[in-house]
């Protein structure tokens, strides 16, 4: 049965000559699961919230939306708010209660509920999504994944026919966003409710997923089961990076020529490497840093409250110049303390630090900088330039115009140097931050969560700036759960658990090592005939593969 | 519009005259005398919000706000008795109107007492910031609002007025009795609180009022919110 | 689960408070109110051992000993001069008035100090919600920003501290400048993420219809029981008080401080209304004593 479906619908933003989407035409059934992917400004989220009715932007609409055979403006907007429910992308931001119970009755308060209807519903779904323990906390005090849970609760009381997801797992953790994905699953299968989810990372929905709709430039490319949108996008210049990895390394090591099954899970992958001849190719070591410490971090405690247990216990770690180190873990492990360490922002109550074999001196801050997680925060000034003359001024650097000029073209947004922060996309705004933090000409560059909410073609463009930076020689410290990033990248990997640093090792034999907490690559290839390797990269140069014809 | 606009001006003038001099002229039923006017000033503006539809974006905006005048103590930690709160709540007054600075005030009071506590002098902190950012709306086409010698003026007296209002919880315990020495005397103690309130209110209006009005305009104007004041 | 006083209705809770406090401001009588302090001390012992009233503690001793000292100085009202200070008389009745005073202003503290306990910000926004429904959303809205705009800010300034920004070094001037950029900072950010905010809660109807009120507590038997004890001693009180007794009469001639007659009624009264918390989270303690006597 149809519930959604779009007529030659085209949009444009008003002031503006583009059209956003152009000439949509598509139809959803009641009960599908479908993945709605494309690059940043292909159009995605313009798409979700003209179905949001009452979220639509402002601008020139042409051609029709259908919900349930009636056109969307026809339905009541009470109606519209119950049955077509909206998950954004923040989990922090759309939570307006500070309690999670507040926060779940908002939506039934809105629509008049009784106080008794209001028990049972909360009742029933607090039961079935296990929320009994979460009920009376402050919705602050929530991890990521949770207040995204809550949001979606929040929705789901409502009683929605169809579900409306913009990029919901982008700000979680690898392992909370696989969870955010199975619970949308259950409900699918559940409850049959029809969900509509925009997203980067699909390593994970291509295997949930029943349709995958592809965007590109303001058009549906493709709508299609997922083994068939791989075949189509594996050759796409800047879409087959958002392929799952299972697919990719499938497919740069067989022809696909429409009769073998492509793999989408990671048992199935395992299940065609098995077949496969693989001889190991000759091997080439990776650039690692030279051996020289550059900083050494040795028996350090901090906690922020005094008999609160410690964040960080006895942690000791050395960074070698010219390395590219990550350093893993889960959240609340303290990673975020420990870069705010070495950056000096927080004082250790025990251990040292030493910077060139020598302790930590007052002009720290010149040799050490430091890029957040959200990099809008970077800014005090309303433009970049001011920004950097204001760091220029206050570090005293010596040809300052110079080096901001240089630096704005090596990263190609000189044009943008006398816009205001907020006006930048995310890619831009992380390059131009980082601007900010190389005027020092530092030697360690301190990174936190880089790849959070940007898709793989930004990240990709990330990864290259970084490697030419270290290329300069510059030393960089990253923080991360992005696990397939950091195999890929960086040169070597430390694990933060519990406080401490259990392992630092080459990134390649530490992700080899790990099980569970490793890359999709390494998961299908680690007990396998064929040499294990950790990114497809690394299959490229490693593997020589026969065919078995 | 504009004719009710000069009678609150007028009106609000009066009451805030009466409020600060009654004390001087008659102490015996001063008690009775500043609450009844303290909720004859406040009563009206408390309702005539309750009764208002406000779109959910006008809703979140006046929450954000009190809730970053609330907050506004965090990065000064170093330097008491320094914070923003009266400056946040003048310029809200300014760019949104008279209701609006009215309703950050008194949310502001809300929120940092619903935080560090409740006490006798929570409804005279909800009165005193309330009028300080109403007044600042009702002005706020006037030379006085437009003019930042006139802002400034404004913020040194209504530092003075807030600690004068605030006093007045622990002058109604103990005044009965007492002669207007002892008044002065009580509030020569808190003048150099109520210095440094005017003084920084000075401070942030003279170097920050201009970016802050600036903003606020301009998120104004982009969402279409609070069209009409 | 919430036994004892923390387990009545907000609506009760609300009732006590505001007969209290009145009473103690009505009271004029030295045993009242040293009766009263007494019995407010004890009940903020039972509800945490006194630790929030030591937080206030200092704040009101500086109180109570600057009324305790001006008033005879500045009061010169009736004739038993105890003795001069600065050739300045001191009465036997100022004395007493400066120390009804102070301890009334000690009772209203030391109140409110238990009130932060018993009615929590939950219970006191359940109330607000009762009479103005709008105000109540916008105060639970603007308490969710708090804890989220409290992070926001320290995030900007270890950020700015690594970029050279100091917040507790250098001249007031440029600390309070510093401070000032990143209040900034955070206003522009908050704007923009509002609108997020705003849409999460449009997306789930909010302004469509009248809104209902989730009602999180319920008038018990129990509730009304101690409503209805509540205001009938309160009227006996205010009886009592309109006749003049339990105000201590200064003037023309200093009446005596012990009570006589009928004084004594109002003054046990006066004691239950204001002992009642402690009468029923004393029954908690004996009920599970004997609850654990009987296992």
């Amino acid at each position: 049965m149809e519930i959604l479906s779009m007529e030659n619908v085209g949009f444009t933003y008003p002031n503006s000559n583009d059209e956003v989407l152009k000439n949509i035409n598509f139809t959803i059934n009641k009960g599908d699961f479908i993945v709605l992917c494309g690059t940043s400004g292909s159009g995605k989220s313009t798409l979700l919230r003209l179905i949001k009715h009452d979220l639509a932007p402002h601008g020139d609409l042409q051609g029709d939306i259908y919900y349930k055979g009636m056109r969307l403006e026809d339905h009541s907007p009470i109606k519209r708010a119950k049955e077509i429910g909206m998950v954004f992308q923040d989990p922090e931001n759309q939570i307006v209660m500070d309690t999670v119970m507040n926060e779940l009755l908002f939506g039934l308060e809105n629509m008049g509920y009784s106080t008794p209807e209001m028990n049972k519903k909360i009742a029933e779904m607090t039961q079935f999504f296990g929320l009994n323990g979460l009920l009376k906390k402050k919705t602050d005090e929530l991890s990521g994944g949770e207040k995204q849970l809550v949001n979606l609760v929040s929705v789901l009381l409502l009683d929605p026919d169809i579900i409306l997801l913009d990029e919901p797992t982008s700000q979680l953790d690898p392992i909370a966003a696989k969870e955010f994905i199975y619970t949308l699953e259950r409900l699918n299968d559940e409850f049959g409710i029809t969900v509509l989810i925009v997203e980067h990372r699909l390593e994970d929905l291509f295997a949930v997923a029943e349709y995958v709709m592809v965007m590109d430039e303001g058009r549906v490319s493709y709508i299609d089961m997922p083994e068939e949108v791989v075949k189509k996008l594996i050759n796409h210049p800047t879409l087959s990076r958002f392929l799952p990895s299972t697919s990719r390394i499938f497919l740069n090591f067989s022809e696909s020529n429409g009769t073998k099954q492509i793999p989408i899970t990671v048992k199935e992958a395992q299940g065609w490497l098995e077949n496969q001849v693989i001889h190991p190719s000759k091997n080439r070591e990776k650039h690692r840093g030279e051996n020289k410490k550059i900083l050494e971090l040795k028996e350090i405690d901090f906690q922020y409250v005094k008999h609160e247990p410690p964040v960080l216990h006895n942690l000791s770690l050395n960074i070698c110049k010219g390395e590219w180190h990550a350093i893993l873990g889960a959240n609340g492990t303290g990673k975020s303390t420990l870069l705010k360490i070495i950056a000096g922002v927080l004082k250790p109550q025990h251990g040292s630090i030493k910077y060139d074999g020598k302790k930590m001196k007052k002009n720290y801050h010149k040799t050490v900088s430091y890029l957040p997680q959200n990099p809008a925060l970077y800014f005090v000034q309303d433009t970049l330039m001011k920004e950097y003359k204001m760091i220029a001024r206050h570090f005293q650097i010596e040809n300052a115009n110079e080096k901001i000029s240089q630096l704005l073209n090596q990263f190609q947004i000189y044009d943008l140097k006398d816009r205001h922060p907020h006006d930048l996309s995310g890619g831009q705004l992380q390059k131009a931050a980082l601007i900010g933090t190389l005027l020092t000409q530092p030697a360690i560059l301190l990174i936190d969560e880089p790849t959070k909410g940007l898709d793989p073609e930004s990240k990709s463009r990330l990864a290259e700036v970084l490697r030419m930076l270290i290329k300069d020689g510059l030393t960089i410290v990253m923080v991360t759960h992005d696990v397939e990033f950091a195999a890929s990248y960086s040169s070597t990997s430390s694990l933060l658990f519990q406080g401490q640093i259990t392992t630092t090792e080459d990134t390649r034999k530490f992700f080899k090592e790990n099980r569970y907490y490793t890359t999709t690559v390494n998961r299908i290839t680690r007990k396998s005939n064929a040499p294990s390797v950790i990114t497809i990269e690394e299959a490229n140069e490693k593997w020589h593969v026969q065919e078995n014809y | 519009m504009a004719r009710s606009r000069e009678l609150l001006i007028t009106l609000s003038t009066i009451f805030l005259i009466v409020l600060v001099s009654a004390p001087l002229l008659s102490a015996r039923h001063y008690m009775l005398f500043s609450l009844l006017i303290l909720l004859i000033s406040f009563i009206p503006f408390v309702i005539r919000f309750a009764k208002q539809n406000l779109s959910s974006r006008e809703l979140v905006l006046l929450a954000i706000l009190g809730a970053i005048a609330a907050v506004s103590r965090v990065p000064f930690s170093s330097l008491p008795s320094v914070q923003p709160t009266t400056f946040v709540i003048i310029v809200t007054g300014i760019v949104l109107g008279p209701q609006s600075g009215f309703v950050v005030g008194v949310l502001a009071a809300i929120v940092s007492n619903l935080f560090l506590g409740q006490g006798p002098w929570t409804p005279w902190q909800m009165y005193s910031w309330g009028m300080i950012g109403l007044v600042a709306g009702l002005l706020n086409n006037r030379w006085l609002m437009k003019n930042m010698i006139g802002r400034c003026i404004y913020g040194f007296i209504v530092g003075f007025l807030f600690g004068w209002v605030m006093n007045l919880w622990f002058v109604i315990a103990v005044i009965q009795e007492f002669d207007w020495n002892a008044i002065v005397l009580y509030y020569s103690a808190s003048f150099w609180f109520d210095l440094a309130h005017a003084l920084s209110n000075v401070f942030f209006i003279l170097l920050f009022s201009v970016p802050w009005i600036k903003i606020l305009e301009r998120f104004k104007q982009k969402y279409g919110i609070f069209a009409e004041t | 689960m919430v036994r004892g006083i923390q387990s009545f209705h907000p609506f009760v809770l609300l009732v006590y408070y505001v007969l209290i406090i009145i009473g103690l401001m009505l009271y004029q009588h030295p045993l009242f109110l040293l009766g009263a302090l007494f019995l407010i001390g004890t009940f903020n012992y039972i509800l945490d051992k006194g630790r929030e009233l030591k937080k206030w503690s200092f704040m009101i001793g500086m109180m109570i000993t600057f009324i305790i000292l001006l008033t005879p100085i500045f009061n010169r009202r009736g004739d038993q001069i105890l003795f001069h200070f600065f050739e300045q008389p001191i009465m036997l009745e100022a004395v007493i008035q400066g120390i009804m005073i102070a301890s009334t202003l000690a009772g209203i503290l030391a109140i409110f100090v238990t009130f932060n306990i018993v009615l929590t910000p939950d219970k006191l926004l359940y109330l607000f919600s009762k009479v103005l429904p709008q105000w109540a959303l916008l105060t639970m809205l603007s308490m969710r920003f708090v804890p989220l705009l409290i992070r926001k800010v320290k995030e900007m300034m270890s950020i700015q501290q690594v970029k050279g920004l100091s917040f507790n070094q250098g001249s007031v001037h440029k600390r309070a400048k510093n401070g000032m950029q990143i209040m900034q900072m955070l206003l522009t950010n908050a704007l923009e993420d509002s609108i997020q905010a705003a849409d999460s809660m449009s997306a789930r109807g909010y302004g469509l219809q009248k809104r209902s009120n989730y009602n999180a507590f319920k008038m018990k038997s129990k509730d009304w029981l101690t409503l209805g004890s509540l205001m009938g001693s309160s009227i006996i009180l205010l009886f009592g008080w309109a006749k003049g007794y339990g105000v201590l009469q200064l003037g023309p001639v200093l009446e005596t401080i012990m009570l006589s007659g009928s004084e004594y009624i109002y003054f046990m009264t006066w004691l239950f209304l204001i002992g009642f918390p402690i009468l029923t989270e004393g029954k908690e303690v004996i009920h599970w004593k004997y609850y654990q006597w009987k296992m």
